[in-house]
């Protein structure tokens, strides 16, 4: 088998990647085209983590201006909690207006 | 209807699908043709009973269900390919069997009615997918605990569909998706060898089509690079290279 | 850190300063993707002239560290946990453990072969 010309095996080359609409790239020159055929993945990677759903709270906020009546247990057993707690005496302190004076009474 | 007019079909059919062929494989060209029968076809010669069946005097009066309503009761219905040449690959996935196979019977059945023939449903390998874990929190590694998760998987071919027919069937199919199995689809059409100018003189009237559809396709996601890099390239720190 | 970081958190599972960390992290990423890939496309593209390609360089390192996708780490949903992590289900191990036997994980069951 007599081997063929170069130039006909470029002209070959040219010809496919005219029919195929491919790059024509002989030399085998690093364009860095594979880069911009990559898929991104920023937006699966975001997202990971579950978003925060909707819950008693929200649904307050929302119809505030309704004048609408929620029932939150959580809020109200904790609020019955602290009053069970301050009617005892041991609530939290008052918070102090001013920063506490250093005292340094021996070093 | 009344109880008892339900049951006698079931009955019926029950006995009379003992002396049916099995059901048909794929590469095999036999249709079964379940006769969905009452009392009065009972003289016709069909296959040997091999039950004794003698008409029942009280059900001659009866009113039947309707025909689309006894076929329920037995095999599905399926039409013939005359060409045999694939239009559509559906395959189903699902975690449990009995799931699975109920929505394949309800896809060759709604394939039949809207006359695809329906091939399968051929069982594909399972995909096993298998995790060892350590059973503490902390350490121990020597007590391991093994977990797998199967998936079982089922292929309905539809030979000689008509494209718009296979698209209103997989549609009617996702309309009524059955909880806990995954479907997908490879469709086929066919066109002619001047496909290329065809494709060309429509290309104005599809453009907007066309658009909306790439869309989905995400090619825009790419192209974020692309335009990155001509901003970048525009930009000042780099116009001093040029 | 904190540019990056959401004023309102919203996150829906375990929280955790570590996870809050990850989630802004992978924000941050998403955010400055392209950008990041057009660098590396200039640093790659060996038609351009060599000053181009250095200076792509010396931007892509002066990229903020939550930009890059190696920092970013999977997390277990439950625990907050960032080691022993299983991809498809998002869970370490153990807590991966307790919820398959209790029945919560679809498809999953004990194997015996």
């Amino acid at each position: 088998m007599a081997a063929v010309p170069r130039a006909r095996l470029l002209d070959l080359m040219k010809v496919q990647c005219q029919i195929f609409s491919t790059t024509y790239n002989p030399d085998g020159i690093r364009t860095g085209n594979k880069i911009l055929r990559q898929r991104l993945r920023g937006p699966t990677l975001a997202k990971y983590y579950p978003p925060r759903g909707p819950t008693i709270n929200t649904l307050e906020k929302e119809f505030k201006p309704w004048n609408l009546e929620t029932i939150n247990e959580q809020e109200e057993d904790r609020q019955e909690h602290l009053a069970g707690v301050r009617s005892r005496g041991k609530g939290a302190p008052k918070k102090k207006r001013t920063a506490p004076a250093a005292t340094d009474k021996k070093r | 209807m009344s109880r008892p007019n339900m049951i006698r079909p079931i009955r019926h059919a029950l006995l009379r699908q003992l002396a049916q062929q099995p059901r048909n494989a794929l590469a095999g060209f036999l249709s079964t043709r379940s006769q969905s029968t009452t009392v009065a076809d009972n003289v016709k010669p069909g296959p040997p009973q091999l039950v004794n069946e003698l008409p029942d005097p009280r059900e001659e009066n009866e009113t039947r269900l309707p025909r689309a309503v006894q076929a329920l009761y037995l095999q599905p219905l399926r039409r013939e390919a005359e060409y045999g040449v694939p239009s559509c690959d559906l395959q189903l996935r699902s975690f449990s069997i009995p799931n699975l196979e109920f929505f394949c019977d309800f896809a060759i059945r709604a394939a039949y009615y809207l006359g695809l023939p329906a091939f399968g449903p051929v069982p594909l390998p399972k995909i096993t997918e298998r995790w060892t874990v350590p059973r503490s929190h902390f350490i121990f590694k020597k007590s391991q605990e093994n977990f797998e998760r199967i998936t079982r998987r089922r292929l309905i071919q539809i030979r000689d569909g008509h494209p718009e027919t296979v698209q209103i069937w997989l549609a009617f199919l996702q309309k009524h998706a059955h909880y806990g199995i995954g479907m997908k689809a490879n469709i086929w059409e066919y066109g002619k060898l001047e496909i290329g100018k065809q494709m060309d003189g429509e290309l104005k009237s599809m453009q907007e089509v066309i658009e909306q559809k790439m869309e989905h396709l995400g090619r825009d996601k790419t192209l974020g690079t692309v335009e990155k890099v001509k901003e970048l390239l525009a930009s000042e720190r780099f116009r001093h290279t040029r | 850190m904190s540019m990056f970081r959401a004023k309102k958190l919203d996150l829906g599972c375990f929280i955790n300063i570590k996870t809050i960390r990850d989630h802004s992290k992978r924000k941050a990423f998403a955010q400055h993707e392209p950008e990041r890939q057009a660098l590396r496309y200039i640093i790659r593209n060996t038609t351009l002239p060599a000053r181009t390609r250095a200076e792509a360089q010396l931007q892509l390192t002066r990229m903020h560290c939550y930009t890059r996708p190696t920092q970013i780490r999977g997390r277990c949903l439950l625990g907050g946990k960032g080691r022993g992590i299983l991809r498809d289900f998002k869970m370490s191990r153990y807590n991966f453990r307790m919820q398959a036997l209790e029945g919560n994980i679809p498809g999953v069951q004990k194997a015996s072969w």
